[in-house]
């Protein structure tokens, strides 16, 4: 296997500032480029924004051999915007295949303690690979990335260890033109804290920020509910809570 | 087309008419997602069903931000003000949701993805355990059945695969109360589809 010389960083989150995904990302790009690869990266949030915005990328994604795609898992899968943009490589290339192998590896972050719950979108990523002729390089799926809250990874503490030596363990393989070991995979799907802990910091966070904007009390609205229609069309029926 | 026997329609024997939602996200006409509306609409109305279908294609549906405003600032209503608010109202007062996409890499097509992840606001951001894993509470006493349509000129086994665990993933995390797959081959003939439709509706009868 031929070790690459560039890299491109594809982050899927749709936020334009700093996100979990680009911290994992970018932390496994540091790595790259302390091996002596070329980096590049870029937000899909602003590619996906039109047809114009993708040819503009083009030149960059044509230009890597190693191609990391970064992601938020949004309801099972990818970010809708992120599948547009994988919808448009995959167009790309059946119109004008790529002549230069290229290897395509994945990190994908979810909100759940359980890292297996991002099994179907690495699964998905896996048949983009296959469909559009890409070498799959493998895939490193992490739980609680709400933890990270987008900030760099070696701020967070201890929490994190396992992540980093997976993230560095994945660059190392892939440096050398290698898939992502199984031990890299196992390091990242490690509980980063008691799903327990994780799971009442995430409802606080929830609350206090609910509260803040002045919502705690809709928290459990039912907006769509029949009783709240008939209550906003003067219906005088109370706003449904469960 | 296969003449469908309403009379063995599984879901004539609804007590009351079944409101059901088709989101059709084909990306263009002629991807085949837009005939197969047309028969699941003509299965479904001769069935008596309330039936509404979208093009989301034609809709002016932004994505979702990941702001989680539809959590903490206005509870259950996504603060995009645009197609998706409407999409979303519907699903959750339909008694029956078809998830209707061409086969993207097992997965939805972008038309549809972009609803789907604007289904957000429909649950709470509380959490519940189901069989060991954390999911999002539900914010609504009850959901629609769930029907995922995956449409492909030569569906793939392995994509197959994925999209049947992906609807599945979702009927959970949605708080489906039953939920069917089906991935339509384009080439095959139409009586066929009519048949694995027929068949879908009948399990989702039967699992409600």
């Amino acid at each position: 296997m031929t070790a690459p010389k560039r890299a491109l960083l594809m982050t899927g989150s749709p936020k334009n500032g700093r996100s979990t995904s680009e911290a994992l990302g970018s932390t496994l790009m540091g790595h790259l480029a302390d091996a002596g690869i070329e980096t590049e990266s870029v937000r899909l949030g602003k590619v996906a924004g039109n047809e114009e915005n993708f040819h503009g990328f083009l030149p960059s994604l044509k230009r890597a051999d190693l191609v990391i795609l970064s992601f938020p898992l949004y309801a099972d899968s990818l970010p809708a915007h992120t599948t547009r943009v994988l919808e448009w490589i995959a167009a790309e290339r059946k119109e004008r295949p790529c002549v230069n192998p290229q290897r395509f590896a994945v990190i994908v972050n979810c909100g759940f303690p359980e890292a297996a719950q991002c099994d179907t979108a690495l699964a998905i990523c896996r048949c983009f690979a296959a469909e559009t002729g890409l070498d799959w390089a493998g895939g490193l799926a992490m739980g609680a990335g709400g933890a990270v809250a987008g900030r760099p990874l070696e701020s967070r503490g201890r929490m994190m260890k396992k992540v980093l030596q997976a993230l560095e363990q994945a660059a190392e393989a892939l440096a050398r033109g290698q898939d992502i070991p199984a031990e890299a995979v196992s390091l990242m799907a490690r509980p980063i804290m008691p799903a327990r802990i994780y799971l009442s910091m995430g409802t606080l966070g929830f609350k206090r920020k609910a509260k803040k904007q002045g919502a705690l009390k809709h928290f459990k609205d039912q907006p769509y509910s029949l009783a709240a229609q008939k209550a906003e069309h003067g219906q005088n029926e109370p706003t449904g809570t469960q | 087309m296969a003449v469908v026997d309403t009379n063995s329609n599984p879901i004539r024997r609804e007590t009351k008419p079944m409101k059901a939602l088709v989101l059709n996200g084909g990306r263009k006409a002629g991807d085949g997602t837009d005939a197969v509306e047309a028969l699941l609409l003509r299965q479904l109305e001769e069935a008596g069903c309330e039936v509404e279908a979208v093009r989301l294609r034609n809709e002016n549906i932004g994505t979702c931000k990941g702001c989680f405003g539809c959590w903490t600032n206005t509870p259950g209503v996504c603060r995009i003000d645009d197609a998706g608010r409407s999409v979303a109202a519907e699903v959750v007062s339909s008694d029956l949701a078809v998830l209707l996409s061409p086969l993207t890499f097992g997965g939805y097509s972008f038309e549809l993805k972009k609803v789907v992840d604007r289904l957000i606001p429909l649950i709470s951001p509380l959490f519940m355990r189901i069989d060991g894993e954390t999911h999002h509470r539900p914010r609504y006493r009850s959901y629609p059945r769930l029907l995922g349509i995956g449409v492909a000129k030569r569906p793939d086994p392995d994509e197959v695969r994925v999209f049947k665990t992906l609807v599945e993933r979702n009927a959970l995390n949605f708080h489906a109360p039953a939920h069917g797959v089906e991935v339509l081959c384009l080439t095959e003939a139409e009586a066929k589809t009519n048949e694995k439709i027929n068949a879908q509706l009948a399990r989702l009868r039967k699992q409600s």
